[in-house]
C-alpha cells in the first residue's frame, strides 16, 4: 500500500498496545493477587475471599453498565444515586408493607424512568454526558433523600426472608454475587456482540456522525444505553441490600463512582468510544477490587486510600489519552 | 512602483504530495492583487506561506530586499503583514473593541479607554460599527470590518484576504470595494483570493492565476479578460485519458420518472431558494466551488441538516413531500448520500471492512437472522469486495489503514447496501487514486444504467463532463444554469460557477 503508508502506523500500534494493556492488567491483578497471599496476613482465608469476591462482583455488575455507555462515547455518573435511591425506596415501599412484587415493579419502572431522562437529555436535549447525568444523579439523591426516604439507612423488613437469604445464597462455596456477575457480563457480552443495538453502539462510538449520516436510529440507542445502565445500577443496588439487608445512602458520597471509572479506563475500554469490550471490563475490575482489598486489609487510612485510587484513575486517563487519541474533528468541548 | 514582497520558487509539499510548485509572487507597494485558480489551484497555500501561518517547503521570500523567514504569523505581523481569514478569527463573546486589542491590553484594562480608542479608529476607517457590540450579534460585513480595523490598527502593510466576498451581500460586497480603494490609497498593498472573475477584473491592478499548484500567469487587469482568465484557470495539462470528454453525446442516458423535485430549499445564508429535478436512470452532476452551498443541500436532502423551520421550501420524493429530521427516515426512504470527508463522517475506523460493509445492511434491518450473525457478515464481505473490487491484504485489515480509493469503495458499498433509490455522491473521488478513480466511474454510471437517481457533486471539472447526462452549476447557495453535456464546455460551466 503505498498511499496509506503514514496511516498504516498507528492503528496497528493502536491494536497491539490494547492488546498489551488487557495483559498488562491482568497479569498485574495476579500478580497482587500472589503478592498479597503471601506477604498480607489473613489475605488468602477463606473469609477474605469471600469479602473480596464479594466486593469485586458489586464493582464489576456497575462496571460493566458503565462501559455499555463509555463504548457508546457517554459516560453515566448517576449510577451510584440510582443504585442507591431506588433500592432504599424499595426497602422503604416493603416497609410500608407493600409486597415484594408489586414494590420491585414500581422501583423497577422509576429506574427506566431515571434512565430514560439521562438518555433524553443526552440524545434530544443534546447535554453533554457528563453534565447530564452529573445533574440528574444529585437530583435523584436530593428528591429521594428529601421526599421519599426518612433517614439515611434504610433497614430491611424482618418478613423478607427470602430476600435475605438471597444474599447469604453460596453454590459450590462460592457467594452468589459471583455468578451475577458473571451471568450480566456474559449477557451484556452477547447483547454488544450479537444484536443489532450492541452493534449501534459501536459504531456510535467509533464515529457518530457516520453512524447518525447513514441512518443507525443513534436518538433512540442513546436512550437504551442510559436505561441498561440503571438497571444494572438497580441489580447492582438489590445484590448489596441482600447480603447487606439495608441500603445506606450514603454511598452516593463515597468514592464507589470513581472506582467504576477507574474499572472502565484501566481495564482498556477507550473514553473516545468504540473501543473495549466485557473483557476489558472484567480484567479491571479484578485488578482494582484485589487492590482495593489489599489496601483494606494493610490497613491503609481511608484519606490515604482515596489518594491512591485518585492517582491510579489519573494515570489511567493519562493513558487512555496516550493509547487512544483524539484528533481535532472527534474532540468536543464538553464530553469526555 | 517598487516591490515590497517577492517570493522565489516557493514549494510546499503535504506529506510528499505537492500543493505549490516553484511559484513565484510579486507583490508591489499600494496595489491590489487578485489570486485566481481553481479549488486546490494553491491559492490559499500561497497566502498562509505569505503570512506565516505555515513555512513553505523549499524557496525563498524577501520583504523590502532582505530575505525573510517566518515561523509562525506573529513574526509576519510584525512585519506589517496580517490575513484575514475566511472564518474570522474573532472572539465572539467579546465585543468589537476587545477584539481590536486582543493581546494587547494594559494589565490595569480600561474598557472605557479601549473604547474610545476603537471608535476613534472605526471612524477614520468610515465603518458603521458600534465598537461597544458584541462580536456575536454582528453579521458577516461587520466582522470582516472589524478583522480589517485590527490590521490597520497593527500599521498592516500588507492585508491579505482569503475570499473576502464569499459571504457578503451585494451591499456589503460595495462596502467592501470602497474599503479595498481606500486602503490602496493609504499605501497598503492588498492580496486577495476570489473565485468572481469580474471583481477581480474590476478591483484588482494586477491579476496572479494559480493551477494544479502551478504559476500559470501573473498580468495587469487591464491586459485580461474573462475569457482570457478563465481559459487560464481549466487550461488542462495531465487530465489523459481517464477523463476524455466523452464523444458520443448518444450515450447520454434519458431521464426517466423525477425522483426527486427540490422548490426553494433555503437554510440560512448557505443555500438560499435552491430547485431542481433528479431523475431516474441518469447522472445528474452538480458543479460549484467550495462555498456554493452544494454539499449544504445534499445534505438537507438527506435530512443531516435541517432546512429553514418557515419559508425553508418543499421537497418531494417520487412526489411525496418529506421533512426529515434525522437522517433515518431518510434512509428508510432511499435516500443516502456517501460524504465528501469519509474519514470524519463516513467509515468506522477501528473496524473492519466486514464490519463497515455489515453496518449498511444492520442499518436496514434486512439481515436474515434477528442477531448478528458472522457467517452472513463475511458472506456479506466477500461479495461486496469482489463486486467492487475493495483490495485489501486480508478481510480482517482495518479500514483505515487501506489506500483512499478503497477506503471510499469501502463507504460506497456500505451505502448501496442500504439498498437506496437515490445516492448523491459528494466528491467521489477526493483523495482516491488513479486507478480506483476509474472504476468508482464505472460504477456510478453503473447504477444510472441501474436505474437509480444518482447524484454527483464535484467541483473537478473534467468529472462533471465525463459522468454527467445533466450538468447542474452552484453558486452562491442555489442552482444557476444547467446544461447538456452536449452544449457543455469546461469554460461556459466555469463561467457560469464565478460570478
Amino acid at each position: 500500500m503505498p498511499s496509506g503508508g503514514s496511516l498504516t502506523q498507528d492503528p496497528c500500534m493502536n491494536i497491539r498496545s490494547h492488546i498489551r494493556q488487557e495483559t498488562v492488567v491482568l497479569l498485574l491483578a495476579v500478580a497482587i493477587f500472589i503478592a498479597s497471599s503471601i506477604f498480607l496476613n489473613g489475605f488468602i482465608e477463606a473469609s477474605n475471599i469471600v469479602t473480596l469476591v464479594r466486593g469485586v462482583a458489586l464493582l464489576g455488575i456497575l462496571a460493566i453498565g458503565m462501559g455499555i455507555v463509555v463504548i457508546g462515547r457517554g459516560i453515566d455518573l448517576s449510577v451510584v444515586s440510582i443504585l442507591a435511591i431506588s433500592v432504599a425506596c424499595m426497602l422503604q415501599l416493603l416497609n410500608m408493607s407493600y409486597s415484594l412484587p408489586s414494590a420491585l415493579a414500581i422501583t423497577l419502572a422509576g429506574v427506566i424512568v431515571m434512565g430514560g431522562i439521562n438518555g433524553f437529555l443526552v440524545a434530544y436535549a443534546e447535554v453533554p454526558a457528563i453534565f447530564a447525568t452529573l445533574a440528574s444523579g444529585t437530583f435523584v439523591y436530593g428528591i429521594g433523600r428529601s421526599q421519599w426516604l426518612s433517614g439515611d439507612v434504610v433497614y430491611m423488613p424482618d418478613n423478607q426472608t427470602g430476600f435475605m437469604a438471597m444474599g447469604e445464597l453460596k453454590f459450590l462455596g462460592i457467594p452468589a454475587e459471583i455468578y451475577f456477575f458473571l451471568g450480566i457480563a456474559f449477557l451484556a457480552f452477547l447483547a454488544l456482540r450479537f444484536t443489532r443495538p450492541g452493534r449501534f453502539i459501536y459504531f456510535m462510538g467509533d464515529n457518530f456522525a457516520a453512524a447518525r449520516n447513514m441512518g443507525i436510529p443513534v436518538r433512540p440507542v442513546i436512550v437504551l444505553q442510559y436505561i441498561v445502565s440503571a438497571l444494572i445500577a438497580f441489580v447492582a443496588g438489590v445484590i448489596m441490600a441482600a447480603s447487606l439487608h439495608s441500603m445506606n445512602t450514603r454511598i452516593v458520597n463515597s468514592t464507589l463512582l470513581y472506582d467504576i471509572i477507574l474499572v472502565v479506563v484501566i481495564g482498556g475500554i477507550g473514553l473516545s468510544g468504540g473501543k473495549g469490550g466485557i473483557r476489558n471490563v472484567i480484567v479491571g475490575t479484578l485488578l482494582i477490587g484485589i487492590l482495593l482489598n489489599a489496601m483494606t486489609i494493610l490497613d491503609i487510612p481511608d484519606l490515604y486510600q482515596k489518594l491512591i485510587k485518585a492517582s491510579f484513575l489519573l494515570v489511567a486517563l493519562i493513558a487512555d489519552g496516550f493509547i487512544n487519541p483524539r484528533d481535532e474533528q472527534t474532540d468536543q468541548a464538553g464530553d469526555i | 512602483m517598487t516591490t515590497l514582497l517577492s517570493m522565489r520558487k516557493i514549494t510546499k509539499s503535504y506529506r510528499g504530495a505537492p500543493a505549490l510548485k516553484d511559484v513565484d509572487f510579486d507583490l508591489r507597494k499600494g496595489e491590489v492583487h487578485a489570486l485566481l485558480g481553481e479549488n486546490g489551484a494553491g491559492k490559499s497555500t500561497l497566502t498562509k506561506i505569505m503570512a506565516g501561518v505555515v513555512p513553505p517547503s523549499a524557496g525563498d521570500m524577501f520583504y523590502e530586499g532582505t530575505q525573510v523567514r517566518f515561523t509562525n504569523p506573529s513574526e509576519a505581523l510584525k512585519l506589517g503583514i496580517a490575513m484575514v481569514f475566511q472564518e474570522t478569527n474573532l472572539v465572539p463573546s467579546m465585543t468589537v473593541a476587545q477584539n481590536l486589542y486582543l493581546g494587547d491590553e494594559n494589565f490595569f484594562n480600561r474598557l472605557r479607554g479601549i473604547y474610545i480608542a476603537a471608535q476613534q479608529l472605526l471612524q477614520s476607517l468610515n465603518f458603521p460599527v458600534d465598537p461597544t457590540a458584541t462580536i456575536a450579534t454582528l453579521g458577516a460585513a461587520k466582522r470582516q470590518m472589524v478583522e480589517i480595523a485590527r490590521a490597520v490598527r497593527l500599521n498592516a502593510r500588507i492585508i491579505i484576504f482569503d475570499e473576502p466576498t464569499a459571504t457578503l451581500t451585494p451591499e456589503e460586497k460595495r462596502h467592501f470595494y470602497a474599503l479595498v480603494r481606500r486602503l490602496k490609497e493609504n499605501g497598503v498593498s492588498v492580496v486577495f483570493i476570489t473565485h468572481a472573475v469580474e471583481e477581480a477584473l474590476m478591483l484588482s491592478d494586477r491579476i496572479t492565476i494559480l493551477r494544479d499548484g502551478e504559476h500559470v500567469v501573473t498580468n495587469d487587469a487591464a491586459n485580461l479578460d474573462r475569457d482570457s482568465i478563465i481559459h487560464a484557470m481549466v487550461g488542462r495539462t495531465l487530465s489523459g485519458e481517464l477523463y476524455r470528454h466523452r464523444d458520443a453525446i448518444d450515450r447520454v442516458r434519458p431521464p426517466k420518472a423525477k425522483v426527486l423535485s427540490v422548490q426553494d430549499i433555503s437554510m440560512g445564508n448557505v443555500v438560499r431558494n435552491n430547485s431542481f429535478s433528479v431523475y431516474a436512470g441518469q447522472v445528474t452532476g452538480i458543479f460549484g466551488l467550495i462555498g456554493s452551498g452544494r454539499t449544504e443541500t445534499a445534505k438537507i436532502i438527506a435530512g443531516i441538516y435541517k432546512r429553514d423551520f418557515t419559508r425553508g421550501g418543499e421537497i418531494e420524493l417520487e412526489g411525496n413531500p418529506v421533512r426529515y429530521a434525522v437522517p433515518r427516515p431518510a434512509v428508510k426512504d432511499g435516500i443516502v448520500y456517501v460524504t465528501e470527508d469519509r474519514k470524519t463522517e463516513g467509515f468506522f475506523e477501528t473496524m473492519s471492512i466486514a464490519e463497515n460493509l455489515y453496518s449498511g445492511l444492520l442499518t436496514t434491518g434486512r439481515q436474515k437472522l434477528p442477531i448478528v450473525s458472522i457467517r452472513e457478515m463475511r458472506a456479506l464481505a466477500q461479495e461486496w469486495s469482489s463486486a467492487l473490487n475493495i483490495r485489501a491484504i486480508n478481510s480482517n485489515a482495518r479500514v483505515i489503514e487501506l489506500s483512499g480509493g478503497n477506503q471510499q469503495k469501502v463507504v460506497i458499498g456500505k451505502s448501496l447496501i442500504e439498498k437506496p433509490r437515490l445516492i448523491i455522491f459528494d466528491e467521489p473521488t477526493r483523495g482516491v487514486d488513479v486507478g480506483a478513480i476509474a472504476e468508482i466511474h464505472q460504477l456510478i454510471n453503473r447504477l444510472a444504467d441501474d436505474g437509480l437517481g444518482v447524484v454527483v457533486i464535484s467541483s473537478y471539472l473534467p468529472e462533471i463532463m465525463n459522468l454527467s447526462d445533466r450538468i447542474l452549476v452552484s453558486r452562491q447557495g442555489r442552482i444557476v444554469e444547467e446544461f447538456s453535456p452536449a452544449e457543455a464546455t469546461e469554460e461556459k460551466i466555469m463561467y457560469a460557477a464565478v460570478h
